[in-house]
């Protein structure tokens, strides 16, 4: 498998049909991601970024425009692809190593490879001590360390992160964050996370961008020039996030006005929620 | 034990098997008292001693052993020939909406029909020896496998099978690495009621069709007024069902080790 890992997304529309009519969730967006970058995408709930991911994880294939990987087209699913959700999603009759393993079903390689694979990358976690235990028996933040271990296994191309540690308590959710960094400095895969969270966005991007929802577009794009390690309070870190939290807020602020009581908005903003909300 | 044991009787710090034990020995004790004082006529509860010395009887003699194990086997065969059809039907309709609409209508009618009132036709069909027993048996257990098999395939979330999606499972692999381990509590309950049914069915058809069997032992021992040797087999009925029960849970939490470990 050639991993250079080079993402690039092309005018990609993608519609929902909700109740018997459309809904435009996505609307011409571009992207593209250079080999072994690390690029966040923020954007409020409901800008279409987890749909992004699912579209470029080939789960979802009904959409316009180009989505390729290395020159390759997307059209299903795929190995050279890695996805990990926001929920860990480990079968729970399966031990961890198992679970792992799982992700080399379909890879092709000999036995000896795969339990050499799966031991490997269960290291990379940190979690070797764990590898025969079911997933009840792990803390929230040790099963998305699996997820990430299964997502890896195949050695993808691109690796695509939908909010993994959005639903861990604060402190998890740094130690994981300094996890995947790690992981990223040492593996060098190209990294496409989605978050809601500012912070996490500029911590670990090198790139980030932000969305704008309804439908969902890219609003704008951030370079993080910091060098690793980073440290979460140096000034310009706060001084990206405070700009993409600028860029961020100007994207939701166009949609704040849905209660009734508002005051009257502007004409583009009042079309907007026509076509958004009116057909739902 | 738990260690809130402070103010339990002092009987809950038996083991959990023992606890068991409590009513079938009260009870036990309720009816040698009865028996004793002569509450009911021994012609129709005779004592326990006397249950006791029929089954010993029926032991020393062998008959009990060949009529339980005629009893098993019947119920061994045609469970499995029953299950095994459920757990097809169910996987089949579970998989498939398309075999469901075809199949679940006249599924679900044929389910209504008690399995006793199969007993008339099967009789005229395929007379009264064993291919009777068998089919009757195989009904019982086939309908709650089948239908808990299908309920359990479709409560598999999807969001299990998005993963096999992502590594390119083939429908195969993703039956069998994903949706049956999935489904397997729900589809082990249709298991152990279908085992259930079957050795109910078993006993009731051999009350009305056998010459032989634990069912037999009990229509024979009424007939000839031998209450003991009927009391005495509906207790071996009862606790043979128990065991196969037993056997069955016992198959489950070995399948099922993950959710203990």
């Amino acid at each position: 498998m050639a991993r250079q890992g080079e993402l690039r997304v092309e005018d990609v529309s993608k519609r929902f049909r909700v109740n018997g009519s459309d809904l435009l969730v996505l609307d011409s967006v571009d992207l593209s991601v250079a080999p072994g970058e690390f690029l966040t995408i923020v954007g409020a709930s409901g800008c279409g970024k987890s749909t992004l991911l699912r579209l470029i994880a080939g789960l979802d294939t009904d959409f316009r425009g180009g989505i390729a990987l290395d020159g390759k087209r997307v059209t299903e699913p795929g190995l050279e692809r890695g996805l990990v959700f926001q929920e860990p999603r480990l079968f729970p009759w399966l031990t961890v190593a198992q679970n792992v393993a799982l992700g080399l079903l379909n890879a092709g390689l000999s036995k000896a490879a795969k339990r050499r694979a799966v031991l490997d990358h269960i290291a990379l976690i940190g979690l070797s001590a764990f590898q025969d235990a079911y997933p009840h028996q792990l803390s929230g933040g040790m099963a998305q360390r699996v997820a990430i271990a299964r997502g890896l296994v195949n050695r993808p191309g691109v690796l695509l992160l939908d909010e993994p540690f959005g639903a861990l308590d604060a402190l998890t959710r740094a130690r994981l964050q300094d996890e995947l960094q790690r992981i990223w400095a040492a593996e060098r895969i190209t990294m496409l996370l989605v978050t809601h969270d500012v912070e996490e966005a500029v911590y670990l991007g090198d790139r980030v961008v932000v969305m704008a929802p309804r439908p969902g577009r890219i609003a704008a794009s951030f370079d993080v020039a910091q060098s690793w390690p980073r440290d979460r309070t140096s000034a310009s870190l706060a001084g990206v996030r405070s700009s993409v939290m600028t860029a961020l807020e100007a994207t939701i602020a166009a949609q704040v006005f849905d209660t009734p009581r508002a005051a009257p908005r502007p004409m583009a903003a009042a079309r907007d929620f026509a076509t958004a909300d009116g057909r739902v | 034990m738990r260690a809130a044991a402070a103010a339990a009787p002092p009987w809950a710090s038996l083991p959990r098997g023992g606890i068991a034990f409590l009513f079938p020995l009260a009870l036990l004790a309720l009816w040698s008292v009865s028996a004793r004082l002569g509450w009911l006529p021994p012609q129709i509860l005779p004592a326990p001693s006397e249950v006791g010395s029929a089954l010993w009887d029926l032991a020393v003699t062998g008959e009990l052993a060949s009529n339980t194990g005629i009893s098993l086997l019947r119920v061994v065969e045609g469970f499995a020939a029953g299950s095994a059809l459920g757990l097809l039907l169910g996987i089949a309709m579970g998989l498939s909406r398309t075999t469901e609409d075809y199949v679940k209508p006249l599924f679900t009618a044929f389910a209504q029909v008690p399995t006793l009132g199969w007993i008339p036709f099967l009789m005229l069909l395929v007379g009264i020896g064993e291919p009777l027993k068998v089919l009757v048996i195989a009904k019982a257990a086939f309908v709650p496998v089948a239908l808990n098999t299908f309920a359990g395939i479709r409560a598999v979330p999807p969001i299990y099978a998005e993963v096999g999606a992502l590594f390119r499972f083939s429908r195969w692999q993703l039956l069998q690495k994903v949706v049956l381990p999935a489904a397997v509590p729900p589809i082990f309950t249709g298991l152990r009621y279908g085992l259930t049914h079957a050795w109910n069915a078993l006993v009731a058809v051999e009350l009305l069709a056998s010459a032989e069997g634990l069912g037999y032992l009990l229509v024979w021992g009424r007939q000839m007024f031998w209450l003991d040797t009927m009391m005495g087999a509906m207790i071996v009925i009862g606790i043979v069902g128990f065991a196969l029960d037993r056997i069955m849970a016992a198959a489950e939490q070995r399948l099922q080790r993950w959710r203990l470990a």
